[in-house]
């Protein structure tokens, strides 16, 4: 069977992967199904929130961040109480930064798919390759670097305590570009690939983020980075603005005819499509 | 329409049940008074805990200026929804005037608030020197930072009234559900900041 | 320009602008003496009459009261939540601290 050209200009039907056993049409997907490397990149976008939830909550049990007004001798109990969860845990952080890539890619595409300016897409890709430095990867290196050597000068200890929650926290205003780059494309979008109540919950994000400011400045109460208003009520938000984009990619996805008008709407659940088949597979 | 007396329960039968703007706004107006809705809980727990600190930066506030701004937001949202109704009826010159008023008492919102945080500041309260002014300052400027974008949705809706080529109804509408949520808002902050005990 | 609802909304206005307005006269009446104090009464009340307001609004400014069933249950069903969450809140940090 042999795949037709795939020209980017004409919708795509994908042709039937062979009935057979559940490997040889895994197989056979894993070669031919034209999605495949979307869907390659929705999965490792949902495994890398997976690991990262698990890797910063329960391995490393840095989150729910510790408080920014306590004293030397309490953060240095922190760290030996976390001692081998933040080696292990950032370890496995610092091999798998590079899913972000094709997250960020997928992202990016579906911008690509919009009728807006592929600039949006260009720069939102700018914005979150860059924006993982301080909102993961320094966090990482400043705790690993604290817990490496436990009888280290314990103000340094608290030095990079401070170094490693500031940045994490207090770094969201690139995130919030990148909300605020995707609302706009999603507003503005005639091909309809985000419903428009996404792009209104983005904006939500974003201003969430812009909250997290004063983390900068207090020590404790409501906005320090470990506040009722900079942190929890800021996740609870960031929660569900990422689960809904997870799911609206997924529909994506499906619904991807590679054209360049407007995307069509999933069929009905009583017409089968092609794509319905390869995604059985999965 | 000439006969008003009986115009009335025709004009109100006339109108089906529609839903005002994009339903995605509305979906947006819940989520974010939910948001803020968490905002205000924060304040009021953290009030309990100290009533006398907050009773006594309270009282540095003037009640003044935040009936004042009320007021403003309130003749603002009565202008808005005039210009829906206008712009419903096609009197698309009516309906532009009133989105300009709108702007207008919004900005008299918003200077009015910026004299009251300069005012507060010059008395040496700012956002650091109390947990009360904390959340004062936090409330205040999240909120414009929400008649900021109100701008932006009210310059769409002049946007589309202007041309005869545009003035999607469904569009003036979503600004205005858009506007009114900060206006509701503002009742809500000012309560809260400014009456409660 | 239908005067009739013209005439709805200007109303609407001026409660709005006069439960305001009654605001003016609580701040007024709990300082005795001058003296500050705290008040749930007062802060249920004021609480109350801005989720008055606020059901208004969404009723006759944002036109719920045309809108399908499902979105007036909604908005009720809201303004109760918020009232809930504020009161709760008060209350709970109340009983919390006393």
């Amino acid at each position: 069977m042999s795949l037709p050209k795939m020209k980017t200009t004409e919708p795509l039907t994908a042709p039937d992967p062979p009935a057979g056993s559940w490997v040889s049409r895994l197989a056979w997907n894993f070669r031919h199904h034209p999605k495949r490397e979307l869907w390659f990149a929705w999965w490792v976008m949902v495994i890398f929130y997976q690991l990262y939830g698990v890797l910063f909550f329960f391995v490393t049990r840095v989150q729910p961040p510790p408080s920014p007004a306590w004293d030397t001798p309490t953060v240095t109990q922190w760290f030996s109480d976390r001692h081998l969860g933040i080696l292990a845990g950032f370890g496995v952080v610092f091999l798998i930064t590079g899913m972000c890539a094709p997250m960020n890619a997928l992202l990016a595409y579906s911008m690509r798919r919009m009728s807006v300016s592929r600039l949006f897409a260009y720069s939102y890709l700018i914005i979150y390759s860059l924006s993982a430095i301080p909102g993961m990867l320094v966090m990482a290196i400043a705790m690993t670097v604290a817990a490496l050597r436990p009888d280290r000068d314990p103000e340094l200890i608290h030095w990079l305590y401070d170094f490693a929650f500031l940045s994490f926290s207090g770094t969201m205003g690139v995130f919030m570009i990148g909300s605020l780059v995707w609302m706009v494309a999603i507003l503005l979008d005639k091909n309809c690939v985000f419903p428009k109540w996404f792009g209104y919950l983005s904006l939500c994000n974003a201003l969430t983020e812009v909250v997290v400011a004063p983390a900068w400045i207090f020590h404790r109460g409501a906005f320090a980075w470990n506040g009722a208003i900079a942190w929890w009520i800021n996740m609870v938000v960031f929660v569900t603005y990422t689960g809904v984009f997870i799911v609206l990619l997924r529909k994506m996805i499906q619904r991807e005819d590679f054209g360049a008008g407007p995307l069509p709407d999933l069929p009905d659940k009583g017409v089968a499509d092609h794509s319905d088949a390869a995604e059985a597979v999965r | 329409m000439t006969n008003r007396a009986g115009s009335r329960p025709q004009l109100e039968e006339k109108l089906t049940k529609f839903v005002p703007g994009q339903p995605d706004m509305w979906m947006f107006v819940l989520f974010e008074s939910l948001l803020f809705t968490g905002y205000f809980s924060v304040y009021l727990v953290s009030r309990t805990q100290n009533e006398e600190l907050y009773l006594q930066s309270q009282a540095a506030l003037d009640l003044r200026f935040g009936v004042f701004n009320t007021i403003a937001l309130l003749l603002s949202s009565w202008a808005i929804a005039r210009c829906v109704q206008a712009s419903r009826e096609g009197a698309y010159r009516s309906a532009l005037i009133n989105a300009f008023l709108t702007v207008s008492f919004g900005v008299v919102f918003l200077t009015s608030k910026v004299l009251e945080w300069v005012n507060e500041i010059q008395m040496g309260n700012t956002f650091t020197s109390d947990e009360f002014f904390q959340h004062y300052f936090f409330l205040t400027s999240i909120h414009c930072i929400h008649v900021l974008i109100g701008f932006i949705g009210l310059g769409v809706v002049v946007y589309q009234l202007w041309s005869p080529v545009r003035r999607s109804q469904q569009l003036v509408e979503t600004g205005a559900t858009y506007w009114h949520t900060v206006d509701f808002l503002w009742v809500l902050i000012f309560a809260l900041l400014y009456v409660v005990r | 320009m239908s005067t009739t609802f013209n005439k709805r909304l200007l109303i609407v206005w001026l409660i709005l602008t006069s439960m305001t307005l009654a605001y003016v006269w609580m701040d007024r009446a709990v300082d005795q003496n001058g003296t500050l104090k705290a008040s749930t009464v007062v802060t249920v009340s004021a609480i109350a009459i801005a989720l008055i307001k606020v059901r208004i609004i969404f009723r006759e400014f944002m036109e719920v009261r045309h809108a399908p069933a499902l979105l007036c249950r909604l908005t009720d069903a809201w303004v109760v939540l918020i009232a809930v969450c504020l009161l709760g809140s008060y209350f709970v940090g109340s009983a919390l601290s006393g």
